[in-house]
């Protein structure tokens, strides 16, 4: 792609080629590929950024000054959906930058700024001490905020040293909390051998630990050869309180690294019974497992992990993607082969051409669906809250008494697109191009949008009725769950038009597993005009055809994962892939 | 640290050096004492014993010497295994872990008790335990300070009280019209109004049908705010005549307020009754006040019957008071916010008892300013005219000081010439 733009920027900077010319040749390299239409935004790009002919194609603004590396990554091959890992971010900036202009008012209010410590950087006697904590800001909390701002800044421990000797002399005995920062500096350090002596002390002083010296302890105890006390400290954790995932996770590395195995699954499982999320960490160590301590069960353990992954629509990271696929090609006898590799729009791996999962849901997962979206997401608690029952039924009665559609528009949400047209009009003009192909759509809307008004005007309200099925509800009910009711109910191809992530009706549904489902079929069936303005060509964003989830058949697996660095939000899939093939 | 140590030299050789020429050794040894104890170098306690009159010159900083003191030092907390001795094995487990949560410098408070400690046990999550625990905690300081306070008082009324003792044996009674004015007869007063109220006051209705939507903590909340509204009523020139509707005898509701009215419950002029106020009054006079609803309160109607929705929620429940209102079919209203104030941060639903003053403020005067005045002023940036001839602003003026103010925006934003166009 970044070739061809290389190419036509070349051929326009001949000065005897027009720029017609360079439309016309570049319109053919184009479109003499199949994948047209995701051509189509590059192309529209192009064409604003070398030829100045921007208006017809694509009407947003965009910045002069695009730079390669950014022309290159939008032009990859992958169309972009809402739902691709980034995409959030990347809207922000571009809301960001819209209403940038600003700024210079905040930074007076922000003038005052306190003296921070500064931890030294050589150990101190305790007139030195003294006279810092003398000059400081606050000198009741000296000691631990000094501690607190050495841990931050990693510093030699034996400074931090010098200072317990000071708070020792200054205050007849150290503090636990004080205690407790050097022992996370000593962590954070490594030093084995001074965590020991912590230990042996703060045993004497104190009958128990709380939680966070307790995580601090494990952590400590499970590098060095003493890790069966750290799996005991767990054990009396337990007693008062659950541990954290970390916890657990410390624990597994250690019984991974002295070769327990047994062990290491053991508490990974009750981890797993607690509904704690394993850590990539943890996850890794044992994908990492010496490999003569991998025999059968440990294998089976492990595939059972990639399930747990597929059950929960986990996604690892790219360090444990590196552990998982150097995991694969190490199992002797199976010749195992792992790409990186990326999903082309049509569902295939372009690492091995295989199709991937569809992202249809099977009919009683379909079924299910529906049923519980209609109970939870609609009647709720209460009916009245997001409609009326009378309202409810006569939308069931239109629904059913009607012939399925194959669109259905939340006619304000597509209306309010562009925010100086008319809004009647561009809701007549997206609806006109969607039904132009023999499309059935219906068109959901409020009883104030048949008033005559400057913006909703009566004739393309007419015109509307005329292309289309609509169905207005009252101005005080919510429209999306009607929206996405109707969609539901006409089958699997009736796809839905709205720029709306849907995220508040997703969080009303009673368990996660009907969450992800929701959200599968959302991916599936969201149609999304990115951008618009009146008078524009419509265009729509391509539907996800596959399903980004962890997959195998007998000879591969599909590991979605996460790369590091780029910003994933809760409601986005990654767009990176592992292909592990196996070689006969 | 090498340099440290050779400072400490340079300063103690002169010293020597002086005091052995004057041949005062007993001065001397004083001396050479009292440098050693503010020396810096040598911490540990039993080299302090030892240390005599030589003194090691190659000493260095000891950090160990900090384990020591600690090893040597007693144990902190041995008076807690008789408290431990009688609760059971769980309980005990967690008071340890709040102690020690104390001592990490968490929010935590000191004493806890075994009913306290029950609850927190019985909570599920962490989070959850460790919010309880910084209520507790902040419970516990704000005890403590007004208790100082209490005893400050008390010192400064005891000064007083010697005072003015010391002036009314001076002083003569005085000769005054009136006898003292004493708290008894203004609550008299107010007693006489609200009775007044009950017979012939417009009706103010808190509906109490939330019991289930909400938390503990919220409930509790609420009676708060019921009992203050109530106050603030009472002390109104002209108070409404309140009713407690959809109050469900012996429902958490009726408990609560019940043990905070502390007796007085059956005394307070309101009518508290379990039936709803679709069957105490006709429908068409009924308006249920909700931030949620679409139409706005234009205008106080002194023949219409207000409802308010006895409900806090802290928790995600929108349209909970709206949904009730449609249930009904109820005429519903919401006061007029955004046309009287710049709203800045917040959520548009008010406390009761920040309502009930609004309402009887525009009861008494039917203006909205003086009466809006009772938003909490964090809420808002300031009233949206500036003066009270601008006050009825029609939509149209209000859109054209929109534009204006977009106008100069834009123009400050085009200020700056944009250093884009020489590229």
């Amino acid at each position: 792609m970044f070739s061809l733009i290389a190419c036509c920027r070349s051929l326009q900077s001949k000065s005897y080629v027009r720029k017609s010319l360079v439309c016309k040749r570049a319109r053919q390299l184009l479109f003499r590929d199949n994948h047209a239409a995701q051509y189509t935004s590059v192309y529209n790009m192009w064409l604003h950024t070398t030829c100045g002919m921007n208006k017809t194609f694509q009407p947003k603004p965009r910045k002069p000054n695009t730079t390669h590396k950014e022309r290159n990554e939008n032009s990859s091959p992958h169309s972009s959906t809402v739902f691709s890992a980034g995409a959030a971010k990347k809207r922000s900036e571009m809301m960001k930058s819209k209403i940038d202009a600003p700024t210079n008012v905040d930074t007076n209010s922000t003038s005052v700024k306190r003296k921070y410590i500064v931890p030294p950087s050589v150990p101190l006697g305790s007139d030195e001490w003294r006279k810092l904590k003398d000059e400081s800001f606050r000198p009741n909390g000296f000691v631990n905020v000094m501690m607190s701002k050495m841990i931050a800044e990693n510093c030699d421990i034996n400074v931090a040293k010098s200072l317990l000797n000071f708070a020792a002399k200054e205050q007849e005995g150290i503090s636990y909390e004080l205690l407790l920062k050097y022992l996370a500096l000593c962590i954070k350090q490594n030093n084995i051998t001074e965590v020991y002596d912590i230990y042996e002390i703060m045993r004497n002083r104190f009958k128990s630990f709380d939680t966070g010296a307790y995580s601090l302890f494990i952590k400590g105890f499970s590098q060095t050869d003493n890790w069966r006390e750290s799996i005991k400290m767990l054990e009396t954790l337990k007693r008062t309180i659950k541990p954290s995932s970390k916890n657990y996770g410390d624990c597994i590395k250690a019984a991974i690294v002295h070769r327990e195995a047994k062990q290491a699954w053991a508490l990974y499982k009750e981890m797993l019974l607690n509904d704690l999320i394993p850590c990539d960490n943890t996850l890794q160590s044992l994908f990492d497992a010496d490999r003569d301590l991998q025999d059968d069960t440990f294998r089976t353990e492990l595939i059972n992990i990639l399930g747990y992954f597929r059950d929960h629509q986990i996604y690892p990271g790219e360090y444990l993607m590196q552990s998982i696929k150097l995991w694969f090609e190490s199992i002797p006898d199976e010749h195992w082969r792992g790409y990186l590799s990326r999903v082309s729009d049509s569902g295939h791996c372009e690492a091995c051409k295989q199709q991937l999962e569809s992202i249809h849901l099977k009919p009683e997962e379909y079924s299910a669906l529906k049923d519980v979206f209609l109970t939870t997401v609609i009647k709720g608690h209460d009916v009245f809250r997001k409609t009326t029952p009378q309202e409810l039924q006569e939308f069931q009665h239109f629904v059913r008494s009607n012939p399925p559609y194959d669109v259905v528009v939340d006619g304000l949400n597509v209306a309010h697109m562009d925010p100086k047209g008319i809004r009647s009009q561009t809701l007549l003009d997206v609806v006109t191009s969607l039904s132009s192909g023999g499309k059935r759509v219906l068109v959901l809307g409020r009883k104030h949008m048949l008033k005559e008004s400057r913006t909703w005007v009566k004739r393309h309200i007419q015109l509307l009725q005329k292309k289309s099925d609509c169905f207005f509800i009252d101005d005080i009910s919510e429209d999306d769950p009607f929206l996405l009711y109707a969609s539901l109910s006409s089958g699997n191809h009736c796809c839905f038009l709205t720029r709306d992530l849907l995220r508040d009706h997703k969080a009303c549904l009673p368990d996660a597993h009907t969450q992800r489902l929701f959200f599968k079929w959302q991916r599936g069936h969201q149609l999304v005009i990115p951008f618009y303005t009146l008078g524009s060509k419509v265009f729509l964003q391509p539907r996800l055809s596959y399903d980004t989830i962890l997959q195998s058949t007998d000879v591969s697996w599909h590991i979605p994962y996460d790369k590091t660095g780029v910003e994933r939000a809760s409601f986005e899939v990654p767009k990176t892939w592992l292909c592990l093939q196996k070689r006969r | 640290m090498a340099f440290f140590n050779t400072i400490l030299r340079t300063l103690r050789f002169p010293a020597f050096h002086t005091l052995a020429q004057e041949r005062c050794t007993r001065l001397f040894l004083k001396n050479l004492k009292t440098f050693s104890q503010c020396r810096t170098l040598n911490l540990s306690h039993h080299l302090r014993k030892e240390e005599g009159l030589n003194i090691d010159p190659k000493e260095k900083l000891d950090l160990e010497e900090w384990k020591t003191v600690m090893r040597s030092s007693p144990q902190d907390n041995k008076n807690e295994q008789e408290l431990e001795s009688q609760e059971d094995s769980s309980l005990s487990g967690m008071r340890e872990l709040v102690e020690m949560w104390r001592l990490a410098g968490r929010a935590v408070p000191e004493v806890i008790t075994a009913e306290q400690l029950k609850v927190l046990n019985e909570l599920s999550t962490k989070s959850s335990r460790k919010k309880y625990l910084k209520f507790l905690s902040l419970k516990e300081i704000l005890k403590k300070k007004k208790k100082e306070k209490k005893s400050e008082n008390r010192k400064s009324t005891v000064n007083d009280f010697y005072d003015s003792e010391e002036k009314e044996e001076k002083n003569e009674i005085k000769n005054t019209l009136f006898l003292q004015f004493w708290e008894r007869s203004m609550d008299n007063l107010q007693r006489w109004r609200a009775a007044q109220a009950m017979l012939f006051g417009q009706p103010l209705i808190f509906d109490m049908a939330y019991e289930n939507y909400m938390s503990r903590i919220e409930l509790q909340n609420t009676v708060n705010q019921l009992m203050e509204s109530e106050g603030w009523n009472r002390r109104a020139a002209d108070p409404f005549h309140i009713y407690f509707c959809n109050l469900q005898a012996d429902g958490p509701y009726h408990k609560e307020l019940v043990k905070r009215y502390n007796g007085a419950f059956e005394n307070i002029l309101i009518t508290a009754t379990d039936k709803s106020h679709v069957d105490l009054f006709p429908r068409d006079h009924l308006i249920y006040l909700t931030a949620d609803s679409p139409n706005e309160l234009k205008t106080f109607d002194h023949n219409k019957v207000y409802i308010v929705g006895s409900l806090v929620d802290k928790c995600q429940q929108t349209g909970v008071s709206l949904a009730n209102a449609k249930r009904l079919k109820l005429a519903t209203a919401r006061l007029p916010l955004d046309r009287y104030l710049k709203w800045d941060v917040g959520a548009k639903n008010l406390t009761l008892d920040q309502m009930i003053r609004i309402l009887t403020c525009i009861k008494d005067t039917g203006d909205w300013e003086k009466a809006l005045s009772y938003v909490p002023t964090r809420k808002h940036s300031g009233f949206v005219g500036p003066s009270h001839s601008q006050k009825k602003r029609t939509s149209k003026h209000s859109k054209m000081y929109e534009f204006g103010k977009t106008l100069n925006h834009s123009e400050k934003v085009q200020h700056p010439p944009p250093p884009d166009n020489t590229e």
